[in-house]
């Protein structure tokens, strides 16, 4: 007998970047860029497929030392060119499905600096994730972004 | 230039059926049994639908008055469980523009010989163009049209 079950979770993530908008959209749009910061801490999670547009697919994956193999399938269903980011995404491990999430990025350029704001409504399947430790994970990531940025300088 | 908008809302529809979790499942996962209660209104001039009900599977859905707007539904399926949940994100557009994006969740459990479902939204609601009680308003009227295609078969 399976036992299936869905939690659903949202959450908002918020940053200012000292950065204009130009310089963050690259950071989500270019994939040499993306890799630099979406990921693991050390990096090392390639896209084996970018195509960044309206129905275009995003797909990744990446395995933890010692730890479990991930996978990152996006679909993007909205974009306006340094204003938002829509889509959706399926996070696997070790080839179970564990997520299927919405997210929206939203940028707004307030002279050279930038506020963003995520937010992401998130389905986790079977027991296998939580919405705490996505929020976490995603907080990190967005710590990492920034980091990126300011080494662009 | 229309002023880039987001608005997040998400909402919850319960319905109890005297159908079997199979005979549910199934008026949402054949194409027969879904055209039978998901379209427009009768007097709409177009209605085309086409469906592939499987993980990452595309449906879509176009239709409108005659002579007036064009309506686009297009959906992705993210996860099935069989006779127990379905997860999929779709997209609207309005006469081209995109004017939501949406994560949506069916449960369905046993009750007594019959079923309890729950459907769970989750939309980002893009530019103004709709507004999630409307959203609401429209899928509780599917959900009537598909009790009422129930009963009747």
């Amino acid at each position: 007998m399976s036992d299936h079950s869905v939690a659903h979770g949202t959450f908002v993530v918020e940053r200012t970047y000292t950065h204009p908008i130009e310089k963050l959209w690259a950071a989500w749009s270019d994939p040499e860029q993306k890799v630099k910061w979406f990921g693991a801490p050390d990096g090392g999670m390639p896209a084996q497929i970018f195509d960044f547009k309206p129905g275009g697919r995003e797909s990744r994956h990446g395995t933890i030392p010692n730890g479990p193999t991930f996978s990152f399938e996006v679909l993007y269903q909205d974009i306006v060119r340094n204003s938002r980011i829509v889509y959706n995404y399926d996070m696997h491990m070790d080839g179970k499905k564990i997520s299927v999430s919405l997210a929206a990025v939203e940028f707004w350029p307030e002279g050279k600096t930038t506020r963003m704001k995520l937010t992401e409504y998130g389905l986790f399947l079977d027991g296998l994730d939580t919405v705490a430790q996505r929020r976490e994970g995603t907080a990190a990531l967005m710590d990492q972004l920034g980091t990126f940025l300011d080494s662009k300088k | 230039m229309k002023p880039r908008t987001v608005t997040h809302a998400s909402f919850t529809l319960n319905r109890h059926f005297k159908q079997s979790p199979a005979r549910v499942f199934a008026a949402f996962a054949t194409e027969q049994g879904k055209r039978a209660w998901f379209h427009g209104p009768e007097d709409w001039a177009r209605d085309e639908h086409h469906m592939d009900f499987r993980v990452g599977g595309i449906e879509t859905s176009v239709g409108g008055p005659p002579g007036g707007w064009v309506s686009s539904f297009r959906c992705i399926y993210q996860d099935i469980v069989p006779d127990e949940r379905i997860v999929y994100s779709y997209d609207m557009d309005l006469n081209g523009d995109r004017i939501s994006v949406s994560l949506a969740t069916i449960e369905m459990k046993p009750e007594g010989t019959g079923t309890y479902l729950v459907l769970t939204e989750q939309g980002a609601y893009l530019d103004g163009w709709d507004k999630p009680d409307d959203r609401e308003h429209g899928t509780n009227e599917l959900l009537n049209n598909l009790e009422r295609y129930l009963n009747q078969n």
